[in-house]
């Protein structure tokens, strides 16, 4: 066994992992993170960084490209391992650490990363948009980017990005296609992967169960709510680079989940929503990005906490952090969730005629529009829209039919 | 006056820094790992945890490299290579106690010289994969070495104004009895948040951040990775250290030999530093900007006025 293999094998015991889900897939992504998390197993950010890809969901045929592209973009050795629900997580793992360890070393990666003349392995972060640039010139089979007026009328070059669906802390299933000149978003087209029919969105289940005539607990759809802005605010302190607080909010998301009583719980819960709201830095740093009036978030159809929020990011950041403090006292109601309440889920009404994280994208293109790269992300994060919303049939009516 | 080290000073030198990169490290891992698992219940537990970025390098010991279409390899490598060098070279005047590899009658000037490598470095590994986000990270540090640099300068002119020297040698003498940081506290502040941003990590990562997957790093592998990163520890390890020569007194101390104390006082600041990551996200460089021009350079000018004066009146 010569010093290589050895280190392989130590390395198999202990992959690093780059995790993305694809529509539907939230609650495997979930049970894979709780999964990671009591493995231990390091989490990375970047295809670049990571020996195993878990892929989150059922994957459907149209997925296997930009799978397979994120695949090339991990350096050899890798694996790769879909999970599809979350009592499969634990096994999955175990599954891509032993191929790992099996699959013969490929003897270089060069012909994978450069195949189909494209970006090959990063093609995720940057596909250039070839009908945009008739006449540009080329570079190993890359166009190169266009030239366009800057917001001061200079001429800058302009750069066709899309963002995602494979990128951490990233709503699954979301693609947009910025144009980027330096790193200031000229123009934002939003793209999305197709959201399955089957199945209600996750994190509204308890709401439409409800709606359906199921008998569901407040203390259940509480914990419902509370985790999903958890799981937000997770991703949003990922996303302004707290990973200390992104990680606590993860746990606590986790604990919620697994049905975590309130005593257990609502001591480290509420010293961490405090914490993040006390911290001037993160105010500092994210007020004033992505405002949205209460009027204007009303005419686009946006309810929920970035209506309620009627501001930035950083108040919406800060409803998120309030619910989660209220639905703490709601955790252990036994009361049922009565035919006659309004349907109200984490990102807004499910009553309307659209799920309310259609009229969150909606907005974004304004959002966006103008912001910087860091901003536009921080922006995205505050919104947080969830896809899974977008395939489901709004229950009308249904509520007070 | 510093005394000339031996020459075999030379060979310890990247080891040294090298285990102190490592211990930093560990010690972060550990308080990473607590906030994502909970405590370590047992002592074995926390070695483990503190043994990951041990096993990260490793890791990317046995990967096999992966190129980007069009990577520009030589710009890589260069950028890549200049982060650990820059560390250790600028540790060429990191005095030891009294003693330091080299301690030229520039030495300050040196020390803020092969610093500023890394803005080299970072630009040419942002730049080299032909990577979007990869750039975006390279950009980003040209931001902050334009946001960090002035009010770093005058940090680290001011301990040089109150020794009356740029002898490192002499700024540690200049602190027999009381130390600068008491005189200085302003300066020595700027200074520990610049050495942040010269090595690109903590509050001052945005170049490096998870926001632009890892930014200048996100198309990096294998060996050019661990270099990269292993090299950020070093620069970490480097410009904190130099905080104790400039401000805190260097070898001087009660009972302890001199060596002992700069390790006590390297360790402490490393630790604060480590310690005081969890408390903050990552600084924006648009932000960070306003208030460094605005606030960070008249505090440390007003600073170095305060120090001239009573330098003149000496």
């Amino acid at each position: 066994m010569d010093l290589r293999t050895r280190l392989r094998s130590r390395v198999a015991r202990r992959p690093r992992v780059f995790h993305v889900a694809v529509p539907g897939g939230t609650e495997a992504r979930l049970g894979v993170e709780a999964e990671l998390r009591l493995r231990g197993w390091p989490v990375s950010g970047t295809p670049a960084d990571a020996d195993l890809l878990i892929v989150c969901g059922t994957p459907r045929p149209h997925d296997a490209e930009w799978l397979d592209r994120l695949e090339a973009g991990m350096p050899q050795p890798a694996a790769r391992v879909v999970v599809q629900g979350p009592a499969r997580a634990a096994q999955a793992l175990d599954t891509g650490a032993a191929a790992l360890l099996t699959r013969p070393a490929r003897a270089h990666s060069h012909e994978e990363a450069r195949g189909g003349g494209h970006d090959g392995g990063h093609a995720d972060h940057m596909d250039h948009d070839m009908h945009d640039m008739h006449g540009m010139g080329e570079v190993a089979g890359l166009p190169m980017a266009e030239r366009a007026d800057d917001r001061d009328q200079l001429r800058l070059d302009r750069l066709h990005l899309p963002l995602g669906p494979g990128l951490a802390d990233w709503p699954a299933g979301l693609v947009l296609h910025l144009a980027l000149q330096g790193d200031v978003v000229q123009t934002v087209e939003i793209g999305q992967l197709p959201v399955p029919e089957a199945g209600s969105p996750y994190w509204n289940e308890p709401w439409l169960r409800a709606a359906q005539g199921e008998e569901i607990g407040r203390g259940v759809a509480a914990r419902r709510r509370c985790a999903a802005h958890l799981d937000s605010v997770g991703r949003f302190l990922a996303v302004v680079g707290w990973e200390d607080a992104a990680a606590r909010c993860r746990r606590l998301r986790d604990e919620m989940l697994s049905g975590a009583s309130r005593e257990s719980i609502g001591g480290r819960l509420r010293a961490t929503m405090r914490r993040v709201e006390r911290s001037r830095t993160l105010r500092w740093g994210t007020a004033g990005l992505g405002g949205l009036s209460a009027r204007r978030a009303r005419s686009a159809g946006v309810t929920g906490p970035a209506s309620e929020a009627g501001g930035d990011a950083y108040d919406r950041l800060r409803v998120w952090l309030r619910e989660v403090e209220r639905g703490l006292d709601e955790l252990d109601d036994a009361e049922l969730l009565g035919s006659g309440h309004v349907l109200v889920g984490p990102r807004g009404r499910l009553d309307g005629e659209r799920p309310p994280s259609r009229a969150l994208l909606d907005v974004l293109p304004e959002l966006l529009t103008g912001a910087e790269f860091a901003c536009a992300r921080i922006i995205l994060a505050s919104l947080d829209p969830d896809l899974d919303e977008l395939a489901f049939a709004p229950t009308a009516g249904a509520a007070h039919g | 006056m510093a005394d000339a080290a031996p020459l075999w000073a030379t060979a310890v030198l990247p080891v040294a820094l090298i285990l102190a990169a490592v211990c930093a490290a560990g010690f972060d891992a550990v308080l990473s790992a607590a906030a994502e698992r909970g405590r370590a219940g047992t002592v074995r537990e926390m070695g483990v945890r503190a043994a990951a970025p041990l096993r990260e390098g490793l890791r990317l010991l046995a990967q096999q490299p992966r190129r980007t279409t069009a990577a520009d390899t030589l710009l890589i490598r260069l950028g890549v290579a200049l982060v650990p060098l820059a560390a250790v070279l600028a540790g060429a005047v990191l005095p030891w106690g009294f003693r330091s590899v080299s301690d030229p009658s520039v030495g300050v000037v040196w020390f803020n010289a092969m610093e500023a490598l890394s803005w080299a470095a970072v630009w040419l590994a942002g730049w080299g994969p032909n990577s979007a986000l990869s750039l975006i990270g390279g950009y980003r540090f040209l931001a902050q070495g334009l946001a960090y640099e002035l009010p770093h300068m005058f940090a680290i002119t001011t301990a040089a104004l109150g020794a009356e020297s740029l002898r490192v040698g002499e700024v540690v003498a200049a602190q027999d009895g009381l130390w600068f940081v008491v005189w200085m506290p302003a300066a020595f502040v700027v200074y520990l948040l610049s050495a942040l941003a010269m090595a690109f990590w903590g509050p001052l990562g945005h170049p490096l951040s998870r926001d632009a997957a890892g930014g200048a790093a996100a198309e990096l592998t294998g060996v050019d990775r661990l270099v990269l990163l292993g090299g950020r520890w070093l620069l970490l390890v480097v410009t904190a250290g130099f905080s104790v020569p400039l401000f805190l007194g260097g070898g001087h101390g009660p009972l302890l030999p001199g060596w002992a104390w700069t390790l006590l006082k390297t360790a402490a600041v490393l630790a604060l530093l480590v310690v005081g990551r969890r408390l903050l996200p990552v600084l924006r460089m648009e932000r960070y900007m306003e208030s460094a021009w605005l606030v960070l350079v008249p505090l440390t000018l007003l600073q170095a006025l305060f120090v001239a004066v009573v330098v003149l009146n000496r």
